[in-house]
């Protein structure tokens, strides 16, 4: 990080004060950008993999996500505004969101909040697809609930554009995966609420590309391995 | 007589026919395994079901005479049911009933997945790990929760042990391709670009076999690199791969051991990586002993017994083989 602040010549108006999580991939670190309370994404370096590869990931994906977040806002879709991109240091510089991951909240909120929040995530991720963007990794950890109850979508370092049936289903699928496995007692609620918003939202524009979006979300399990043979297709 | 109760466990799933006595408090007796190795070619299964056929009492007596037992000493049957070759699972299961209603003891169906993981539990004395288990079958990110061993990661398409093998039989090397691959990729540091792909928590390699399969067959081979470079290339990749979906599911899951299982993890160089994030996350990191890592009967007898102790036998209608079975479709009464 020492990079960043050399490069941009100062440390005065961008700071870097607190850790608030080490995730996987990367180290968020809150501070001040401009007087602005930001997020540093700082992308890490992983030891494990060669040099070569490891710097690749890093710069594409930081690329990869501050295009998409910057993009995706045309659509009217929450994401932090990105101040600042350093791929020397595979940083993001983005706007402070206040909020919870949906992660945390789903046990707190009651049926039908979660039935609002998930079918408006349905029309949001809906609203991706039918612009060609794929999020690459909808799960409940990179999502965000304000205060005031707006959906942001982070973490878009797998983002992809495509129009492909088979990419969509997969964004779906990857959700659904996640429901299942963290949040079990909610699976069923959430993702049907999902789904409705999904559907809603294609409809609305007299589109009706989700049906055999949804269909080949079944279709993709079905390839899984260990599928029983009387439910492949 | 001996004084623990002891289980015999039967592995046939695949290519190894193992046979494991294991007693209930958990010391492995014997262990004795008859592998099968295609002349050319991958598994075919009519030819591991006749091996297994032609091998099965032999093992068997084998096993029982390293453990200085008679088959009388014997008190509960444990054979894999799930997932695996059809044909190969049968003589398992085939086995295992005619020697329960022979000897009169209870049977019990097991999942070979779930096996490795609880070997491993057994092996290097931990609680609740995430598993990763890799082998020439299948690639496995999981982590018990909400009475069943949830499956985070999967590959969407082939095994990591069979973009291994596979890619050792198009380059000619003989069989077992791993350790080979694992010795040619320490003689080179050059990389080769080659697909990574990461979906969420799932891998894909099936795009890493044809690529590393092109470079074979490309007219620049043998000059601009070497087998090796490509060995080292396609390692490098595919292990950074389950390292990046491991340590997502570690961060994800907030578990404090890790587990390395299967088959490939015999190799140095995927411990190394498993073990560099398990250090990053404060995980305690733990690679299954060779023996027990692999294909092995304890493995199964273990798992019987547990699931015996949490919830009796099975009747022999329940002794059906399943060879889709997934791991996360079976409650784990015996953490619950």
């Amino acid at each position: 990080m020492e990079k960043l602040g050399d490069k941009l010549g100062m440390t005065r108006n961008i700071t870097k004060e607190k850790l608030l999580h080490k995730g996987a991939e990367a180290s968020l670190f809150y501070g001040h950008w401009f007087g602005k309370e930001v997020i540093f994404k700082h992308r890490i370096i992983k030891d494990y993999r060669i040099e070569q590869l490891d710097r690749k990931i890093r710069t594409v994906r930081t690329l990869n996500e501050a295009r998409a977040l910057i993009k995706v806002k045309e659509y009217r879709i929450n994401t932090p505004q990105v101040y600042e991109i350093d791929t020397e240091s595979s940083t993001i510089i983005m706007k402070y969101i206040s909020g919870s991951k949906l992660k945390n909240l789903i046990k707190t909120l009651n049926i039908s909040k979660k039935k609002e929040i998930f079918t408006n995530l349905g029309r949001i991720i809906a609203i991706l697809h039918i612009n060609g963007h794929i999020h690459g990794d909808i799960t409940t950890s990179n999502i965000i609930l304000t205060s005031s109850e707006d959906i942001f979508l982070i973490d878009f370092g797998l983002h992809d554009y495509s129009d492909s049936i088979e990419d969509k289903s997969v964004d779906i699928h990857l959700l659904k995966r996640v429901l299942i496995s963290s949040h079990g007692d909610d699976f069923k609620l959430c993702f049907n609420a999902f789904l409705e918003g999904y559907k809603s939202e294609y409809r609305e524009r007299g589109n009706n590309a989700y049906n055999d979006i949804i269909k080949n979300i079944s279709i993709i399990e079905t390839r899984g391995r260990y599928v029983k043979k009387e439910n492949r297709l | 007589m001996k004084s623990n109760k002891i289980a015999l466990g039967i592995e046939s799933t695949a290519h190894t026919w193992g046979v494991g006595l294991v007693d209930f408090t958990g010391k492995v007796l014997s262990l004795v395994n008859d592998v099968f190795v295609p002349e050319k070619g991958g598994l075919h299964p009519a030819l591991v079901r006749e091996q297994h056929l032609n091998n099965f009492t032999r093992v068997i007596n084998e096993a029982l005479t390293q453990a200085k037992c008679s088959i009388k000493d014997i008190n509960l049957l444990a054979f894999s049911q799930s997932p695996g070759l059809g044909p190969v699972l049968k003589i398992g299961a085939l086995v295992a009933r005619m020697l329960g209603q022979l000897l009169k003891i209870p049977i019990i169906g097991v999942n070979h997945c779930i096996a490795h993981i609880e070997i491993g539990r057994l092996m290097c004395n931990i609680d609740d790990p995430l598993s990763l288990y890799v082998s020439g079958g299948n690639t496995i990110v999981s982590a018990y929760e909400s009475g069943r061993y949830q499956i985070f990661g999967e590959t969407l398409d082939i095994p990591i042990g069979n973009l291994l093998d596979s890619f050792a039989r198009e380059a000619e090397i003989p069989h077992p391709g791993g350790p080979k691959i694992e010795n040619l990729a320490k003689k080179s540091k050059k990389y080769l670009t080659l697909p990574y792909v990461v979906k969420g928590m799932d891998l894909s390699f099936s795009g890493l076999f044809t690529a590393a399969k092109r470079l074979l067959e490309s007219e620049k081979y043998e000059k601009e690199y070497n087998l090796c470079d490509i060995a080292f290339s396609l390692q490098e990749t595919a292990f950074a791969m389950l390292t990046e979906v491991t340590e997502r599911a570690l961060a994800h899951t907030e578990k404090t051991e890790v587990l390395l299982t299967g088959g490939v993890a015999a190799n140095k160089r995927l411990q190394q990586m498993i073990n560099s994030i398990s250090d990053e996350h404060n995980a305690k990191f733990e690679v299954v002993p060779l023996k027990y890592a692999g294909d092995n009967g304890a493995m199964i007898a273990w798992t019987g017994i547990l699931r015996y102790k949490s919830k009796g036998e099975f009747n022999l209608t329940e002794t059906i083989i399943n060879p889709k079975e997934r791991m996360d479709n079976i409650s784990i009464p015996w953490r619950s």
